[in-house]
């Protein structure tokens, strides 16, 4: 608060501003903060404990939670776990017998170079021969459409994108 | 090009070649190893990095242990004569021209491109005992001191055996070659110089259980389908297609 000062004893240079509570008003300001992994409430410490970077950090802490999936729970007011079997996850591999591809490759192999398969590649090799065949015979109109056209080529964008969506799933088949 | 490269890969091209490892591990491994310093990842600190400007590279490989050992005291920085061309190769009969074994010839034994050093085998060598202790004197080994390339060593001129200059010119198969301006004969490169960590060279190495072989790797078996990636699951669970189901909008 400004304490008045009459103006015709001191010129405004001089005059200071006098602040009577403390400057900080109660506030703190936390930089470079950091907690220990035993610091806050237990719910906080597990609430912690599952962090990524906080395992990092404490590998070697006696946390209760080490972030595992309980393939069970506690029953209701006992100590007693139950553990419950579709809670244990199911690795889905697929088969691999015949499957001769390995993680590495050895340096023995020549360098296999396959180019980009686009849009155009598919095309040739969907069409060309039939393409090629009905010039050859003079089975293209004039505007190059053929006149016995093949499933493939009879296909419209609508059709093909009705066909690509008639994929169901078989799960709920008995 | 070259000088972008320089300057954001310090290692040297023999060296990552020697070593067969990926770029990526060896320039992880030559920053961790208190080398340099990151402030904590967390949201109270400013991400800020202190970094060695350059790193002093010594008879140690620069992905080990003791490199960043000897790189964590600061030293004065160490100014080596850019080649653009690297000449001298493992394998390599040169003489040393400076020393005690002045005048002596050896085979190229150890590259390390970014000092321009070559190592000769038994050469410019100091003794040492290993090993010892009150009942036993000891085993001698030879240490080898690295040489200056082209000031220190010289490669020989096939004709004669004696020490030259080489240029690395165009032979008649549009192959670069390293050629003695003396008598124009071509020093081949030794096989050696294919060798890596890994293998002597290609053809010879020892595959392993978890090796891809070149039958199996050459197999393309991929064939053009009019059909979308659910499509040929479909195809190979043997769900057949039924029919598309109703429209579907977004308001």
């Amino acid at each position: 608060m400004l304490l008045p000062i009459p103006t015709s004893l001191v010129s405004y240079a001089q005059c200071r501003a006098l602040h009577t509570s403390a400057s900080l008003l109660g506030k703190r300001n936390f930089r470079k903060f950091l907690l220990g992994p035993k610091a806050g409430t237990l719910a906080f410490k597990n609430e912690r404990a599952k962090e990524v970077s906080f395992r990092k950090k404490f590998p070697d802490i006696d946390i209760p939670d080490y972030g595992t999936r309980p393939t069970g729970a506690h029953r209701l007011g006992d100590s007693t776990f139950i553990t419950v079997p579709e809670m244990i996850p199911e690795l889905v591999v697929p088969d691999l017998t015949d499957f001769n591809l390995k993680p590495y490759v050895s340096y023995r192999c020549p360098e296999v170079v396959q180019e980009e398969f686009t849009a155009r590649d598919l095309f040739n090799a969907v069409y060309s021969d039939k393409i090629t065949a009905d010039f050859e015979r003079g089975a293209l109109t004039e505007g190059g459409q053929p006149r016995e056209p093949s499933a493939e080529e009879s296909l419209t964008a609508e059709s093909a994108r009705q066909r690509a969506r008639g994929v169901h799933t078989d799960i709920w088949e008995k | 090009m070259r000088l972008t490269q320089s300057l954001l890969s310090p290692v040297g091209k023999m060296t990552k070649l020697y070593s067969n490892l990926p770029e990526s591990y060896i320039k992880r491994a030559m920053e961790k190893g208190k080398v340099g310093w990151k402030t904590p990842r967390a949201v109270q600190y400013q991400p800020k990095e202190i970094k060695k400007k350059h790193y002093r590279f010594t008879m140690n490989r620069p992905w080990t242990d003791e490199f960043a050992r000897q790189n964590q005291v600061s030293r004065k920085k160490v100014y080596v004569k850019p080649i653009p061309k690297w000449s001298y190769f493992r394998g390599d009969m040169v003489e040393v021209l400076v020393g005690k074994d002045k005048g002596k010839q050896g085979t190229v034994s150890q590259v390390i491109e970014e000092r321009n050093w070559v190592v000769v085998e038994g050469l410019n060598a100091h003794y040492r005992l290993v090993g010892k202790t009150a009942q036993y004197p000891g085993t001698m080994i030879a240490s080898e001191a690295p040489l200056l390339v082209d000031d220190h060593v010289a490669l020989l001129d096939p004709a004669d055996n004696k020490p030259c200059t080489i240029e690395w010119r165009y032979n008649e198969s549009g192959e670069r070659v390293r050629v003695s301006t003396r008598s124009g004969r071509i020093i081949p490169t030794p096989t050696q110089a294919e060798e890596t960590y890994d293998y002597k060279t290609a053809a010879t190495y020892r595959e392993s259980e978890r090796d891809t072989k070149e039958d199996d790797l050459t197999i393309i078996s991929f064939k053009p389908q009019l059909s979308t990636f659910e499509m040929d699951v479909a195809e190979s669970m043997g769900i057949e297609l039924g029919p598309p189901p109703s429209e579907t909008h977004w308001y």
